[in-house]
């Protein structure tokens, strides 16, 4: 590849640019594809262009950067991809050289690249930003508000549920052993992410207590910060996400097993040495480090291999009709869909029932929704039409930022459905 | 280059957002699902309705500015590829079914709708559009239509030609014509829609179609019949045709496709045979495809089949189907691959394996093959495992004998891809010359300025 360090992040992604024959298969299964209908939606095209840009026939221009964004990275093109090509990372590549190229946009710059990698200011200024909630921006009804500030630019209009008043690490301690009478059987760092900290903190407790009532000692680390999913598994701020996996490193360095109830952050910590690898060094230890990574349903189903009996309804749950979205980062980056699945299934006086297209995505992908928020809608109307053929109660996922967007979108469609993360399901 | 003033009509017909001009949307529509050939369009509209295109054509007519026409990009001859510049009018954004009409087994459809899209929907009321192009993921009906395109499915229920009732289609004038019907019968006169069915864009533009319909068979069944002997294989093919039975589809896999399909797909297929038949039976009963398996069990199994296998269940069915469908997927996932697209009359199927064969082994190329052998249309492949241009040159030439080969056994140039750019240079050997003089006096009728997809199916 030609001017290497101008694509220096592409090409590590070369075969995968290459693999593409042009089939137009993905037609049928990019979501975006599917709403916009043009051919720069879609993966083939996406990779045409980037195949153009290294042979010099195209630049990093606002025009390319326009279209390197509206991709989801959900990674439906490549599951069904016949050559096996897998396009998004490819994708995801390109951006981080654009970055390289030609930085971020500043709101972006200013959220991504400061605030996100300083946990303790980030939440100040969300906790500033919640006091304002309700004053800038009309209530909406129940416990969902418009919310300003800190989240006017995923705001839009959109109904996103309340900031926290306070946040989950506020609440937990350091080190939270199972209780007295129960054996401690393992024992494991516990992975907070940024919006279970902020806004559903009610998760990561359920999380904790039912991993201690289990014979799981849960080591919960003040000082760890956020995966950096939003600055470089979206934005493509590759050296960024470096310092910020640096620091997650460091801070889970004396656990073996390092578990999240965030379907995005499990999968973002598991592809640090995919992506921001750029020297053996940062191989050899992100390597070993996303090795120790567990999502919560994977370890509660492969690692700790709990009985059926261990799983009941958690009081809000109890009686209820529950439907299974699968988080893009769960199911297609990890693998991970049987593990959920089992886990609803085993809780007894909790009825099943699965959704059409469960795995196409939710269309938030993160800032593409804020990026792209009419595109977004459409793209989950289809989700939605889903959701009500079950005629389900809740619907259960176990990554926020789906929470976030079906919250938001089931309120647009005056649809009853709650939504919860898997955890909230378990007493 | 187009005006800024021409731009500017479009425009207004289309709708600024249905006009793209940037290079890095032109890029994204300069090739077709192969990529052998590359050009760069001045711009891509997508219109809405036949009054826009009509309106489009006619500016197009008066500049002679090149018009061609696309849908999903799904075809690979290089039809779809803007290869003298000028407009590429993408029909994507016409994607609607206007009516299925249970009653009359007919559907009236836009070009843009998908053929998956159109079979799905058609499902839910127990139909069927059976002609299936294996690109149907994301192949347009249009452009289904314009390629007349075929797949498996073709050695019982024929291509799209046989679906095609009635058409609108604009011309190159800007006029709108209806041509054909809802009729299942219609013999009023020429039958001008066939016409329009596989004239790969270069006649007019398809903005509506009628199709025929049937009911969607309930019951199904699929078998694996493997072989120690690729022409045995074929003998088998001739063997059930002549029994009595029309199965509903007859794939031939060869044992360098079955190799590299098992990688991708594993179905614990004999890595020693020689090649695989993969036979579909389909009926309005379970009892009706049940026993035409049976009958071809039979016949396969006294013919020289090592082994056979029967999909168990609707999940395991998916599966081969889905093997099936992606083995071209899969080949190129480790090498690149000239192929060919011949079909031969089905007796003579044997016969065209040995030659094919045959003549790989004295260039010491690597040769595979794949197809529709239940239709006798074949997919002749040289694999090469690096990039080396003298490769290339010597797996073309010898494609070229295979494309001899095909004719002299009585077979054609092109069995469902369609001329193109890609085999425009064999015309003239694949088809008599006063034919070849009647279609381009035709093309010359309807396309006066040579404004439809100029450059394709006959060299210039």
């Amino acid at each position: 590849m030609g001017n290497s360090d101008k694509f220096k992040e592409i090409s590590r992604f070369e075969t995968d640019l290459n693999r593409c024959v042009l089939c137009g298969f993905c037609t049928f299964f990019c979501p975006v594809y599917r709403e916009e209908l043009v051919e720069s939606s879609l993966a083939r095209g996406k990779i045409m262009m980037i195949r153009a840009l290294i042979r010099g026939e195209l630049e990093f221009s606002k025009e390319f950067s326009e279209r390197l964004n509206t991709c989801l990275l959900c990674m439906a093109c490549t599951a069904k991809c016949p050559a096996g090509a897998q396009v998004p990372p490819a994708i995801l590549a390109a951006r981080a050289d654009r970055v390289r190229a030609k930085g971020l946009p500043f709101w972006k710059g200013l959220i991504l690249r400061y605030l996100l990698p300083h946990r303790r200011l980030f939440g100040n200024t969300v906790k500033v930003a919640s006091k304002f909630q309700g004053i800038f921006m009309p209530r909406a009804e129940g416990s969902i508000r418009h919310l300003a500030f800190f989240l006017s630019a995923l705001g839009k209009g959109r109904r996103i549920p309340e900031i926290a008043g306070k946040f989950l690490r506020q609440q937990v301690p350091v080190v939270a052993k199972p209780p007295v009478g129960v054996e401690t059987k393992m024992r494991v760092g516990y992975f907070i992410g940024c919006a279970n900290d902020f806004i559903f903190p009610q998760v990561g407790k359920k999380t904790i207590n039912f991993l201690n009532k289990n014979g799981v000692e849960v080591i919960i680390p003040k000082e760890q910060g956020c995966c950096g999913a939003p600055v470089w598994f979206g934005a493509g701020d590759f050296e960024t996400g470096r310092k910020m996996a640096d620091k997650i490193l460091k801070v889970f360095q004396d656990v073996d097993i390092i578990v999240t109830d965030c379907a995005t952050c499990s999968s973002a910590l598991k592809e640090y040495p995919k992506f921001l690898a750029d020297t053996p060094e940062r191989m050899d230890s992100y390597s070993k480090f996303s090795a120790k990574v567990k999502d919560i349903s994977e370890f509660l189903v492969d690692v700790l291999k709990l009985p059926a009996s261990a799983y009941r309804a958690s009081a809000q749950a109890k009686g209820l009709k529950v439907t299974w979205h699968d988080p893009c980062h769960l199911n297609r980056y990890q693998g991970l869909n049987k593990q959920p699945r089992q886990i609803i299934q085993s809780i007894p006086g909790i009825e099943f029932v699965e959704m059409p297209n469960a795995d196409r995505c939710c269309g938030m992908a993160g800032t593409f929704s804020v990026d792209y928020y009419g595109l977004s809608k459409k793209i989950t109307d289809q989700k939605i039409e889903g959701i009500r053929a079950t005629g389900a109660d809740v619907v259960v996922t176990e990554c926020p930022g789906c929470m976030i967007q079906l919250i938001d979108n089931l309120a647009r469609h005056e649809m009853p459905q709650k939504v919860m993360n898997l955890m909230e399901l378990l007493e | 280059m187009l005006e800024r003033e021409f731009i500017s009509q479009l425009e207004k017909i289309l709708g600024e957002k249905n006009v793209l001009t940037s290079k890095e949307d032109l890029t994204c529509y300069s090739y077709d699902a192969v990529g052998t050939w590359i050009h760069l369009p001045e711009v891509v509209i997508f219109p809405t309705d036949a009054e826009q295109i009509s309106k489009v054509l006619k500016l197009a007519d008066e500049g002679k500015i090149p018009v061609t026409a696309r849908g999903g990009g799904t075809n690979v001859c290089g039809a779809s590829v803007p290869i003298k510049g000028g407009i590429v009018l993408c029909l994507t954004k016409m994607n609607k079914i206007l009516e299925i009409n249970k009653a009359n087994l007919t559907a009236m459809v836009e070009p843009g709708v998908v053929l998956q899209d159109f079979n799905m929907a058609l499902a839910q009321q127990g139909l069927l559009f059976p002609p299936d192009p294996q690109s149907f993921f994301g192949c347009t009906m249009g452009g289904a239509v314009a390629e007349n395109a075929g797949g498996p499915a073709c050695v019982k229920y024929g291509v799209v030609r046989q679906y095609v009732l009635g058409l609108e289609v604009v011309l190159a004038s800007g006029q709108i014509v209806k041509l054909g019907g809802v009729t299942a019968k219609n013999r009023t006169g020429y039958e001008l829609g066939a016409l329009f069915t596989g004239s790969e864009g270069t006649l007019g533009i398809i903005t509506k179609i009628v199709f025929r319909l049937l009911p969607l068979p309930t019951a199904k069944t699929l078998t694996l019949v493997v072989y120690d002997d690729l022409s045995v294989a074929g003998e088998s093919v001739s063997r059930i045709l002549a029994s009595g039975v029309v199965p509903s589809k007859i794939e031939l896999l060869d044992d360098v496709f079955m190799g590299y399909t098992e990688k991708v797909v594993p179905l614990g297929l004999p890595t020693d045979a020689a090649g695989t038949l993969l036979i579909e039976t389909d009926g309005a009963t379970p009892e009706v495809a049940e026993r035409e398996r049976d009958l071809i069990v039979e016949v396969c199994t006294k013919g020289g089949a090592r082994e056979v296998r029967v999909a168990k269940d609707a999940a395991e069915m998916t599966k081969w189907v889905m093997a099936r469908a992606g083995a071209m997927g899969a080949i190129l996932r480790s090498v690149t691959a000239v192929q060919e697209d011949i079909a031969v009359p089905r007796d003579k199927i044997p016969e065209f394996i040995r030659k094919a064969k045959d003549l790989w082994k004295q260039r010491g190329l690597r040769g595979s093959i794949l197809g529709h052998a239940g239709d006798g249309n074949l997919h002749p492949a040289v694999l090469m495992d690096h990039k080396s241009e003298e490769l290339y040159r010597k797996a073309m030439e010898a494609m070229e004998e295979v494309i001899d080969i095909a004719l002299s056994l009585g077979g054609v140039l092109s069995g469902e891809h369609g001329i193109g750019l890609e085999k425009q240079k064999f015309l003239k050997k694949a088809m008599d010359p006063v034919a070849i003089e009647l279609m381009k006096k035709i093309k010359g009728l309807l396309d006066p300025n040579n404004i439809l997809n100029p450059g394709k199916i006959w060299e210039a």
